[in-house]
């Protein structure tokens, strides 16, 4: 800091020089000040620190100053001359001042206006605005100098930039206003849209201003019509005049809100290119799909492939001069062409090299062919590229047998072009399937335009990777539970059971049946639906009368037939039927006998002891004229339904000797009913459920009302995640009992799912089994069932120790099975069976906590020894098969397979459907469909 | 507004293509002997095979502009700076990354066709 020897500056210098920091913008300000000047030093020590300090460019400037003054300090008096030829108005303000100290400061002031002086002079304009508040509020001028300051620094820069700057904001700016010219539309001859509009403008050339119009459109996708802008009407007509194309009689006016839409064109994305599918829109292949081979954009021409629908014999027909008789919209069927065939019928094949390519095609008649496909050039307008979705069906029959996969794959990537905005969502599984990154797995973090920021699933790599859409394709596992939310599977929903590349072959929850989808098109859901189930009167799963008089089930509704399983009991027979063979729907309920007289009716569980399917069994769901049809839904052909004659088979638990039972079990009224003798009898309790399985939820072979007394968990509304047992079923509601909460809540039946795993043993399970017990609602008090201690079910149930163990998470859904259905592995007796080595269970021994154990070793007696703790290092007990309970494997839990041809075989846990666990085994990496009762966790060692 | 005029489109058919960058239309052949009026700096002109690549066949539209600087339509579709002309309203595709660096480079703005 300069010093000079004066005293009465050094008071004022600190001051000073900051001061000058704020000076050099604010010349004139001081100008101005200086005639108050009563009032400046208060201010300038008031305000003037935080500009300095703020401010960082003037700091530096505040340094040069500091030199400046000093320099100019010292030789304060001499430089004055030159002081005055600087800045006019600081010699103003000299004079003011009469203080002499204050005129040598302003020597220094000087010194700085001289680096100031490049500043703009647009402080010109600002001056106006300041003057009032300097009197006024003195921090807040102090704000807003420097925020004009900062504007002025980057106004000049920035201006140009913003000028153009196409945002939404900009956009609105431009909205039309009263003052702009108004659009008018006038009539023009059709198809002459574009040569009108082109012609006004050769007429503005060759005339000048003298055509008072401003602008003229023609909109691709209005015919008969152009828009003129202009300001007035008789501008418009003046313009049209001459010009033959236009008729200017009735001159409309667009509304000036309506102005903007007849301009927002909304650019249409033909990305036509190479391997793009594509649709022929007219002639022989109209509708075939094809693929894009080579696009000619300036002759606006495209070649594809397709395949050829070419009669041989008519074209040699044709070429040996025979008469062609031509048969009107006779299409050919399209096939590969087969040169040899071609040749033996005389057809003159050339074979030529095409110089472009070097491709080598078959040139029959003018067309040319390779590897059996006909390559066409025809004009971009006679094919469609929107929206062009082949189906399954023609990718495969494109794909010629030889053709890898890789080929198919390339052009499957061409159909995320038709991917529609917000494809992708965080946390969707994704896969790259182009470039360097190619089978990279991750997960979506982000959405951008066009690119997808993903977190990579390989280590090392960047946390997350920006790739660009199309180079992504989502990405599935087997036991994704998925539904298809595009394409002609559209709403179908079911469980993931192979991945191949970019296609996933789908269990449908509905028809059981695989179905190929693209991955693309699918997203993961828990939603169950049924898709397309019904047509007309009739869903999947009717009984129907057909026109011939024979009935049978639907057991596929296809896109406008039905496949129904005929009632020919000696073998499966299947007919597609339209829906007017059909006459109506069999409704009628009745009751057959089995081969032991026992009374059969809908629901019953019969086993097939005769014929083609002997062994099957399952729920009856229709009767007609002596015949059932029975759904096996182990049974995987028909969507699991068979046909039998009654006489065939035998009542799961009946009696030889032929019971009494009658329609009684249709009774409104379960309590009047008399106990039946037969065991799978509490499914009848509430006849209230749906007649028809139509969701798909409950199929299987427990029927709908197996569902009371079953161990549900809520999936929707307000108790969702609640688990209870169903009470009763009214209607589509179901009355389920809350664990939790000892009440009871009626719930929408497609809100519960019964596939619970329960770990808890069901005591009052084995009393479905017992012949000679009263079926009674299981339990009115919601505790009841899950205290050992309770006398429930244990007294009356002599051998329900054996069934325990074995029934970890299907019994509470079992009851209708009675534990007797012969596909449930939990069959009494072979329960020492059951329990395997390394499996976990929990073991309960009387009043004491369950904990969790792994079998070392099944004992003879059925008990077992059992290393306690999860991970097996606690201490060895001796546990009581009845104390055991198996611990029911979750979703990706190893599992083992504790009944069946593969008990003994690990595996994995891939996905659980209904009761129905889908497990990976281990070692044939088979996925199999398994009773989840049958699978125990495997101890992990 | 002084400038002068564009090329008028000879044909109005097939031929017809017009600039990615300021939406011009004329037919393949202007664009080839003369270029574009609003953006010389393509030169396509002197390089024939400039004139695929800044060009499109594939446009919606066609607006005469008379007066670009009065006009609303023009002002609305941006096109409001350039020559008066034949425009179109819009472009499907965007100019090709080395030619919208060309225009970065030549401080001309450049704006993508906004995809719906």
């Amino acid at each position: 800091m300069p010093r000079r020897g004066d005293e009465d500056d050094d008071d004022l210098e600190p001051e000073e020089e900051e001061y000058q920091a704020y000076d050099e913008d604010e010349e004139e300000e001081e100008e101005e000040e200086d005639r108050g000047v009563s009032s400046r030093k208060r201010r300038r020590s008031e305000f003037i620190d935080d500009v300095a300090e703020e401010d960082d460019e003037e700091e530096d400037e505040d340094d040069d100053d500091d030199y400046g003054g000093g320099g100019g300090g010292g030789g304060g008096r001499r430089p004055r001359p030159k002081r005055r030829s600087g800045s006019e108005f600081f010699d103003l303000e000299a004079q003011v001042d009469t203080d002499d100290e204050e005129e040598e400061e302003d020597g220094e002031d000087d010194f700085i206006v001289d680096g100031g002086a490049e500043l703009p002079d647009e402080d010109d304009g600002r001056r106006i605005q300041r003057r009032p508040l300097l009197s006024r509020e003195d921090e807040q001028e102090d704000v807003e100098a420097l925020e004009r300051r900062i504007q002025a620094r980057y106004a000049r820069s920035s201006h140009t930039e913003y000028d153009e700057e196409t945002t939404d904001v900009e956009q609105q700016a431009h909205l039309p206003s009263v003052r702009d010219p108004k659009l008018w539309m006038v009539k023009c001859a059709i198809g002459r849209e574009r040569e009108a509009v082109i012609c006004l403008m050769q007429k503005y050339i060759d005339k000048g201003t003298e055509l008072q119009i401003t602008s003229a459109v023609a909109l691709d996708h209005l015919k008969n019509y152009i828009y003129i802008e202009a300001y007035k009407e008789a501008h418009v007509k003046e313009a049209c005049k001459g010009l033959r194309n236009i008729f200017s009689q009735k001159v409309m006016l667009v509304p000036i809100k309506e102005m903007t839409d007849v301009l927002s064109v909304e650019s249409k994305a033909i990305d036509l290119s190479r391997d793009t599918w594509v649709r022929m829109k007219i002639g022989t292949y109209k509708g075939d799909l094809a693929k894009v081979v080579d696009v000619d954009n300036v002759r606006q021409r495209v070649t594809v492939k397709l395949i050829p629908r070419i009669d041989l014999q008519a074209l040699a027909n044709k070429m040996e001069g025979r008469e062609v008789v031509k048969k009107k919209a006779f299409v050919p069927p399209p096939r590969f062409m087969n040169i040899d065939e071609a040749r033996e019928l005389n057809i003159r094949v050339e074979r030529r090299r095409d110089p472009m390519t070097g491709d080598y095609f078959e040139n029959i008649s003018g067309m040319l062919f390779k590897d059996g496909f006909l390559y066409k050039t025809v004009s971009i307008k006679s094919i469609s590229s929107q929206n062009i979705k082949p189906t399954f069906d023609e990718l495969e029959k494109f794909r010629k047998p030889g053709e890898n996969g890789d080929g198919d794959m390339a052009s499957l990537s061409t159909l995320f072009a038709n991917r529609k905005k917000g494809h992708f969502m965080k946390g969707d599984a994704v896969i790259v399937i182009k470039g360097d990154l190619k089978n990279l797995k991750g997960w979506v973090e982000k959405v951008e335009e066009e690119n997808v920021h993903i977190r990579p699933e390989m280590k090392g790599l960047p946390k997350t990777l920006a790739v660009n859409e199309k180079e992504l394709c989502k990405y599935f596992e087997p036991g994704n539970h998925v539904k298809v939310v595009s394409g002609t599977q559209e709403g179908a929903t079911g469980m993931v059971v192979k991945v191949e590349q970019h296609v996933l072959i789908i269990l449908s929850d509905t028809t059981k049946e695989h179905i190929r989808v693209f991955a693309d098109d699918v997203v993961e859901s828990s939603e169950v639906t049924s898709g397309v189930t019904r047509i007309g009167d009739y869903e999947l799963h009717d009984l129907v009368l057909l026109d011939n008089m024979s009935f049978g089930v639907i057991i596929r509704v296809e896109s406008e037939a039905f496949q129904v399983l005929k009632g020919v009991p000696d073998r499966p027979e299947v007919a597609l039927v339209k829906l007017r063979e059909i006459k109506c729907k069999i409704e009628k309920k009745i009751n057959v006998q089995d081969r032991h007289k026992n009374t059969v009716s809908v629901k019953d569980i019969v086993r097939i002891i005769e014929g083609p399917c002997k062994g099957k069994q399952g729920p009856v769901e229709h009767i007609h004229r002596g015949v059932l049809f029975i759904y096996d839904r182990h049974h995987l052909e028909h969507a699991g339904f068979i046909c039998a004659k009654a006489h065939c088979c035998i009542i799961v638990g009946g009696s030889r000797t032929g019971g009494n039972r009658n329609g009684d079990s249709y009774s409104r009224f379960p309590s009047l009913r008399t106990p039946p003798r037969i065991p799978e009898s509490p499914r009848r309790f509430s006849r209230g459920g749906p007649p028809l399985d139509s969701g798909g939820r409950h199929r299987g072979g427990r029927g709908h009302d197996g569902l009371v007394g079953t161990t549900v968990k809520v999936r929707q509304g307000p108790y969702k995640g609640y688990r209870g047992r169903v009470v009763e079923i009214k209607g589509g509601s179901v009355r389920v009992e809350l664990e939790s909460q000892m009440k009871v809540v009626t719930v929408d039946r497609n809100f519960i799912s019964d596939n619970v795993v329960v770990s808890t043993p069901y005591r009052d399970a084995p009393r479905y089994g017992m012949g000679s017990e009263t079926p009674m609602h299981p339990s009115r008090t919601p505790l009841h069932p899950y205290l050992p201690s309770t006398p429930g079910g244990q007294p009356l149930t002599p051998n329900s120790a054996s069934y325990l163990p074995g029934t970890p998470g299907g019994q509470p859904m079992t009851p209708g099975t009675g534990g007797l259905d012969a596909m449930s592995p939990v069959i009494g007796g072979d329960n020492e069976l059951f329990l395997m080595p390394d499996i976990l269970v929990s073991v309960r021994r009387s009043g004491d906590e369950s904990v969790v154990g792994i079998v070392q070793e099944v004992l003879v007696d059925g008990s077992c020894r059992v290393v306690l703790g999860s991970s097996g290092n606690g201490e060895t007990v001796t546990a009581l098969a009845d104390e055991m309970v198996v611990v029911a494997p979750r979703k990706n839990d190893k599992i083992k397979i504790m009944a069946g041809l593969l008990r003994g075989s690990t595996g994995k846990l891939i996905g659980v459907d209904g009761s129905d666990g889908i497990v990976k085994v281990d070692d044939t990496l088979d996925v199999k469909i398994l009773d989840l009762v049958s699978l125990a966790k495997l101890a992990q060692p | 507004m002084g400038s002068a005029a564009a090329q008028i489109p000879t044909s109005f058919g097939h031929e017809l293509r017009a600039c990615l960058r300021c939406r011009l239309v004329k037919t393949y052949d202007q664009f080839r002997e003369s270029g574009c009026e609003n953006c010389p700096f393509f030169k396509m002109d002197e390089d024939n095979e400039r004139v695929v690549d800044c060009t499109t066949p594939n446009f919606t539209g066609i607006i005469s502009v008379m007066e670009p600087s009065r006009s609303w339509a023009a002002r609305w579709l941006r096109i409001g700076k350039f020559v008066p002309g034949c425009y179109t309203l819009a472009v499907s595709e965007a100019l090709p990354e080395d030619l919208q660096n060309l225009c970065e480079d030549e401080h001309v703005q450049y704006a993508p066709p906004k995809r719906v």
